[in-house]
């Protein structure tokens, strides 16, 4: 199928799935020829030096990935159509019905093949292997490519967001809208909050906000998990006033919001837990600490010092807060060119 | 204090009918003496009038508080949890063991367990004073043969127990974690350590913090083939440092039951409230022989709800929470 025809199938079935974005044809174009080049679409030689390059997909390309993200999945695969690949996916034991919606959208012609198992000759023959998953997944895949093979690892990660100047009702509802998506479980997902001025009333703020929330069913291990962190902290506010904790009424598990001034970053359940610390300098240490686990740092406000405070602590991804979990369709994923890391180059040389 | 003597009497020759009457007169000893639970109580601003409303403190507050109901200067022994977590170990302070040592004795006892010669995959008390676990194993192994085959943590002695189990005339009990039983398994891979018949494997604690992990009908159907023992011959010890009495259950299906002074409330996540009879939610252990600490121990746990008192064991490790692709952050800091 030509560039143009699988730009316009991707465009055509990504409009069923709202949350990937939005995904146009042109939008698609764009990007392709920011990435690799206007040429990239009709395949042909571009001066380059002084001789001549050319871009060809790495293909096929397996795709491992993970239950819990069918957003990185089908991002992953929209990548792989658009530079041309075959591409085969292992689904997850626990298989992603979006995946599959989507692949079933597609024309038969660039539908990828799909295996909850990895079928045999799959990991040998695959020009390019992208994984998604734990460090333990990664290091089992790293461990069997062969030297030739692309790798392109995608490890868990760590986001998280920095207010370092007065903040307004915006950044409450921007908070909000971070902490909310995808149940709070992507890499993108902050796990907790730095304010540099009234973290404390930030926080209640924030729960006030979050009063009018709805109601959320949550699986029952995470509800056990977050029911067990408020009690926990109701336990520690209780014993020590610096600590402050607000929940959503009624007993119910909607939404918790945790004002922690102490050094240490408490681990959260998810589900729009939001963990909330004055900015300080003691926290640097352990920030720096994080900073080969970090994807995103959402800032504000966006000015050189933050920007360049989030670089330091080791972001792949900056944003303004209330866009963490929406990044741009032709971001870095996780530092890599999201398309330049799916083609090789032919060099021709005079 | 009066309510310790009660205790060990209500151990000695228990009275369900009592149980209620003691649990409140502890907890409100405790509220007492205890200044991080009664803040705690406070914040919960309950009224407590049955056994099933004493709040339970959360396990984790053994990690970041005291949590003592004597005083601080009578404190003589000190048991640490594992502090496999990332989040530093749980203190569970005594200042003497009688009650805890009359609860293990006991606890055994009612569970119909046998007195045989015991072998025990775990560090002696000397070895780890501050292991419950091991204490624990010192308290069986007092009145009875026993031999210890924990050489260094990590480190079991399998050539030792195959020994000391060829060299018994009868039945005996191989006590320890399902880590050390997967160890032996390992280390004692195609040559099998058949126990003589009617002896009893009591593997307790889980896999946590180990990076290991697998199923327990797994971990039953290799230790039957391995030992030469009915998956019924295979039990499961429910206990932990921050408790001082303990659950038993045998094969992989069987409920856990416990003593007739430790009860369990399953507690609905979702609601905060009993389950429902069948129902899934986390275990809350009323425990009279706490008298130390706090009696009312909420566990992130989960369990089935089942009837008179017994629950279906389902997931011990709160780490093994579905996070996504997000990363936990404390593991990170804790170099995990």
């Amino acid at each position: 199928m030509k560039f143009p025809e699988r730009v316009q199938a991707i465009a055509d079935s990504a409009r069923a799935f709202p949350w990937l974005g939005e995904i146009t044809s042109q939008l698609l174009c764009d990007w392709v020829a920011r990435e690799l080049g206007v040429e990239f679409a009709t395949s042909s030689w571009i001066r380059y030096g002084n001789g001549f390059r050319r871009l060809i997909p790495c293909s096929p390309i397996l795709h491992i990935v993970s239950g819990e993200t069918p957003h990185a999945a089908l991002q992953s695969l929209i990548r792989g159509i658009l530079v041309g690949s075959e591409n085969w996916i292992k689904l997850p034991s626990t298989d992603l019905v979006e995946v599959r919606t989507f692949v079933d959208s597609l024309p038969k012609a660039i539908q990828p093949k799909l295996s909850k198992r990895l079928l045999p000759g799959w990991l040998e023959s695959a020009a390019t292997v992208v994984v998604f998953g734990s460090d333990r997944t990664i290091q089992e895949f790293a461990s069997q490519v062969r030297p030739w093979q692309r790798f392109v690892p995608h490890g868990h990660k760590v986001s998280f967001a920095m207010l370092l100047g007065e903040w307004t009702k915006t950044e409450i509802l921007g908070a909000i809208q971070d902490g909310s998506a995808f149940d709070q479980l992507g890499c993108l997902s902050p796990q907790f909050f730095l304010v540099k001025e009234q973290a404390n009333h930030f926080a209640e703020q924030l729960a006030r906000q979050l009063k009018s929330s709805s109601q959320v069913q949550i699986p029952l291990e995470a509800a056990a998990a977050v029911r067990a962190f408020r009690e926990d902290w109701r336990f520690r506010s209780a014993n020590d006033p610096a600590a402050r904790l607000w929940e959503s009424p009624d007993n119910s598990l909607a939404w918790t919001v945790l004002f922690d001034p102490g050094r240490e970053f408490p681990r959260q359940p998810s589900h729009r837990t939001f963990v909330i610390k004055p900015f300080t300098a003691s926290l640097e240490p352990s920030i720096e600490l994080l900073r080969k686990h970090i994807s995103t740092i959402g800032i504000h406000p966006v000015v050189p010092e933050s920007i360049d405070l989030a670089i330091r602590f080791g972001a792949q991804r900056i944003c303004p807060i209330g866009r963490m979990q929406e990044p741009a369709l032709d971001w870095h994923h996780d530092g890599f060119p999201s398309l330049g890391s799916l083609v090789r180059v032919i060099d021709l040389e005079k | 204090m009066n309510v310790e003597k009660e205790i060990l009497s209500f151990l000695e020759q228990p009275q369900p009918e009592r149980f209620e009457e003691l649990a409140l007169q502890l907890f409100e000893v405790q509220r007492k003496k205890n200044r991080p639970y009664d803040l705690y109580c406070r914040a919960l601003g309950v009224s407590v009038s049955s056994w099933k409303e004493i709040p339970g403190l959360p396990q984790q507050a053994f990690k970041h508080s005291e949590v003592r109901s004597f005083p601080a200067g009578e404190t003589h022994f000190e048991f640490r949890t594992s502090g496999t977590t990332g989040e530093g170990y749980g203190r569970h302070f005594l200042p003497s063991l009688d009650v805890y040592r009359k609860a293990v004795i006991r606890g055994w006892d009612h569970a119909r367990l046998p007195h045989f010669p015991i072998g025990l995959l775990m560090p002696s008390p000397r070895q780890n004073p501050h292991s419950s676990l091991a204490q624990m194993g010192g308290f069986l192994s007092a009145n009875r043969e026993h031999q210890h085959f924990w050489k260094a943590p990590g480190r079991l002695d399998p050539e030792s127990l195959c020994n000391f189990v060829s060299g018994q005339p009868g039945a005996v009990v191989l006590f320890g974690t399902a880590l050390a039983f997967l160890d032996i398994l390992e280390t004692t891979a195609g040559k099998p350590i058949f126990l003589p018949e009617g002896s009893l494997i009591m593997e307790t604690g889980g896999f946590k913090g180990s990076n290991r992990t697998i199923e327990k009908s797994e971990l039953y159907r290799d230790l039957s083939n391995h030992f030469a023992i009915p998956i019924d011959g295979i039990w499961n010890e429910y206990g932990m440092t921050e408790l001082s009495s303990q659950f038993y259950s045998s094969g992989v299906d069987h409920p856990h039951s416990g003593p007739p002074w430790a009860r369990v409330v399953v507690i609905d996540p979702a609601t905060n409230r009993e389950a429902l009879p069948g129902q899934t939610g986390m275990i809350r252990i009323i425990d009279l022989a706490n008298v130390w600490s706090v009696l009312a121990i909420q566990t992130q746990d989960l369990a089935w709800s089942g009837s008179n008192g017994e629950f279906r064991l389902i997931g011990r490790d709160p780490n093994a929470l579905p996070r996504g692709c997000s990363r936990a952050v404390d593991e990170i800091l804790a170099g995990r």
